[in-house]
């Protein structure tokens, strides 16, 4: 599949938002039960500008991949049915309670407004990020994507990139908190690894359709093709199958391995067992993550291999190898 | 519920694409208009179609057959590029089945395309909007032609009479007797998609090698050779 870098974009604005909230708030939850967690009232008021600026990115980022933009609120209108729908709802009414709590915990409002609106936009900043990866799993026509593994990973990354940041601000402001999210942000980049790996694997082993499945012909015969009736590519062939992105897959796809999970896996690890928080390891490590994950989702859309390439003989073949195996499409010159 | 569709048979398809071209050229000048073309005498001309032909070879040398699939939508009876549609852009017909986009609604999200397994539809740059077959809706209604046009542009122009329209559910129509006494099949019908258009199967023919074509200086032979030094 062709990367849209704006989806790529809005991934990693509201990943940072959602999950940089989640933590702010949760800090600020378990005050309720007594805990003494509450983050001085410059870090929330910084953490809570940092979110609702990133949303705000998000949305306009996302916005430039749709060709008609004046015309995105009618995304609502299918609630009912469609996820992309669902994640415009969410998304725009978690930005929207996120500036109300905002503004109530600015003002100091009453205790119970404040928790309700946090909670409020907690639970509706999950339910974006649950829609947006609903949006890839639920499509069964890529089978890479079609699994409850790419909504656990897509929203793992929420955490992952949520507790990295959050380690910065229990740095400057309430250091004792500091080894909490060392180990959190190590967990949570762990559990990323593993889901990346599992997701890899998964590749190889998931049965594919052949075209003889497609073209509902008999197993048993050999089908080639000889012409798909263009010369050049088509919205089609564009669309579902980025030539240049399967070529670079193969360098892109370790140099994301190594900067979402090795880099900061590292300096989490050193930074915890020497004892030794020293601030431009949190920097490096957090800076890793999001480039590492910007090349992670350009991965994550380049391995999708929509079935409609069947068609036009560019699926990988069954016994499908990584990088291996695509069938090269005829070039075709023309000569003026 | 009727269900109207095409009925395409695989025997009688020449590749021709006739059917193509008409398609473009109606649907390019009529309600639904235009399909944008983008460098249209550069090297890499590329435009929207609604029907594209494609041309396989099945069989194994020298037992192959050659033919050809005209692939436009297939008006799915469960077409899963409606339900995931944000905006209610793309809707199915509960007249007749067929599958629209509302240009006005369309906010080019592109996620239907997404969702459909046959690759029939196509983004239209020009005007940002998701396009795709419209059973020629704006022909088979025009009450101001003739009854015997009031058929799809590629049914109408096929030299080789190899496209059938008509309501597949409906027991006194041709395509429907046309599917039934020739085991009409779809396309992908593990996706569960269940299409409308049908495509009729190729009978069967055996091809007899004859020895002498082996013949030394007969190119065959050595690509026969060819075959067995590489497969050995
Ligand atoms: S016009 Fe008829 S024969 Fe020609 S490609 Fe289309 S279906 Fe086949
Ligand atoms: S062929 Fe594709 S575009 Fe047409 S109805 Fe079926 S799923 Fe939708
Ligand atoms: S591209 Fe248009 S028709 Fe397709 S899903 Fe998006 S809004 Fe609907």
């Amino acid at each position: 599949m062709h990367p849209p870098i704006s989806l790529i974009w809005f991934f990693l604005t509201a990943g940072v938002s959602i999950g940089l909230f989640n933590f702010t708030y949760f800090m600020e939850f378990l005050t309720l039960f007594g805990k003494n967690t509450a983050m001085p009232r410059q870090a929330v008021i910084i953490s809570l500008v940092i979110s609702l600026v990133l949303i705000g990115l998000g949305a306009i980022g996302a916005s430039f991949h749709l060709g008609h933009k004046m015309r995105a609120w009618k995304a609502i209108k299918r609630f009912h049915t469609s996820w992309l729908s669902r994640e415009a709802v969410f998304s725009g009414a978690y930005g929207f309670v996120l500036f109300l709590y905002g503004l109530a915990y600015y003002f100091n409002a009453n205790l119970f407004i404040q928790h309700s609106l946090g909670i409020l936009t907690f639970v509706l900043g999950w339910l974006s990020a649950f829609s947006t990866a609903m949006i890839y799993a639920s499509n069964k026509f890529v089978l890479e994507w079609y699994t409850s593994l790419t909504v656990l990973y897509y929203l793992n990354m929420y955490l992952m990139l949520g507790s990295s940041a959050f380690l910065s601000l229990t740095y400057f402001y309430r250091p004792e908190f500091v080894p909490t999210y060392l180990f959190l942000t190590f967990l949570f980049v762990s559990l990323g690894l593993a889901f990346r790996i599992a997701f890899n694997i998964r590749q190889f082993i998931i049965p594919r359709p052949t075209i003889n499945e497609a073209l509902n012909l008999p197993h048993n015969r050999p089908i080639r093709v000889l012409d798909t009736g263009t010369t050049t590519n088509n919205y089609c062939t564009e669309e579902f199958y980025y030539k240049k992105g399967k070529d670079l897959l193969g360098s892109v796809l370790p140099v994301a391995y190594i900067l979402t999970f090795i880099v900061p896996l590292f300096l989490i690890l050193y930074a915890w067992i020497t004892g030794n928080y020293n601030y431009n390891f949190f920097k490096i490590a957090f800076a890793s993550l999001v480039l590492g994950s910007f090349l992670e989702r350009w991965c994550f859309f380049v391995e999708g291999n929509h079935v409609q390439n069947l068609f036009y003989g560019l699926y990988p073949e069954e016994g499908y190898r990584l990088r291996k195996g695509y069938m090269e499409r005829k070039k075709t010159v023309i000569r003026l | 519920m009727a269900q109207f569709a095409l009925v395409i048979d695989l025997n009688t398809c020449v590749g021709c694409h006739a059917c193509a071209t008409n398609c473009k050229e109606w649907n390019t000048q009529a309600a639904f208009g235009p399909l944008s073309d983008f460098d249209p005498y550069g090297r890499e001309p590329q435009g929207v179609w609604y029907n594209r032909i494609m041309t396989y070879e099945m069989g194994e040398f020298p037992n192959t057959q050659v033919f050809h699939l005209p692939k436009s939508c297939l008006h799915c009876q469960d077409s899963p590029c409606v339900p995931v549609c944000p905006t209610g852009a793309s809707y199915k017909r509960e007249q007749d089945g067929i599958v629209l986009v509302n240009y006005d609604d369309c906010i080019g999200c592109k996620l239907c395309s997404w969702s459909c397994p046959y690759g029939c539809r196509e983004f239209d740059e020009a005007d940002k909007v998701m396009k795709k077959c419209t059973l020629c809706i704006d022909r088979i209604y025009d009450e101001s032609l003739p009854p015997e046009h009031r058929k799809p542009a590629c049914v109408l122009t096929c030299p080789a009479k190899a496209r059938f329209f008509g309501d597949i559910e409906d027991p006194n129509s041709e395509v429907y007797n046309v599917i039934k006494e020739r085991n009409g099949f779809v396309l992908f019908s593990d996706a569960g998609t269940n299409p409308g258009n049908h495509y009729l199967p190729r009978t069967e023919t055996k091809v007899h090698v004859d020895e002498h074509l082996l013949k030394h200086d007969n190119p065959l032979f050595l690509e026969v050779l060819r075959r067995h030094h590489v497969g050995g």
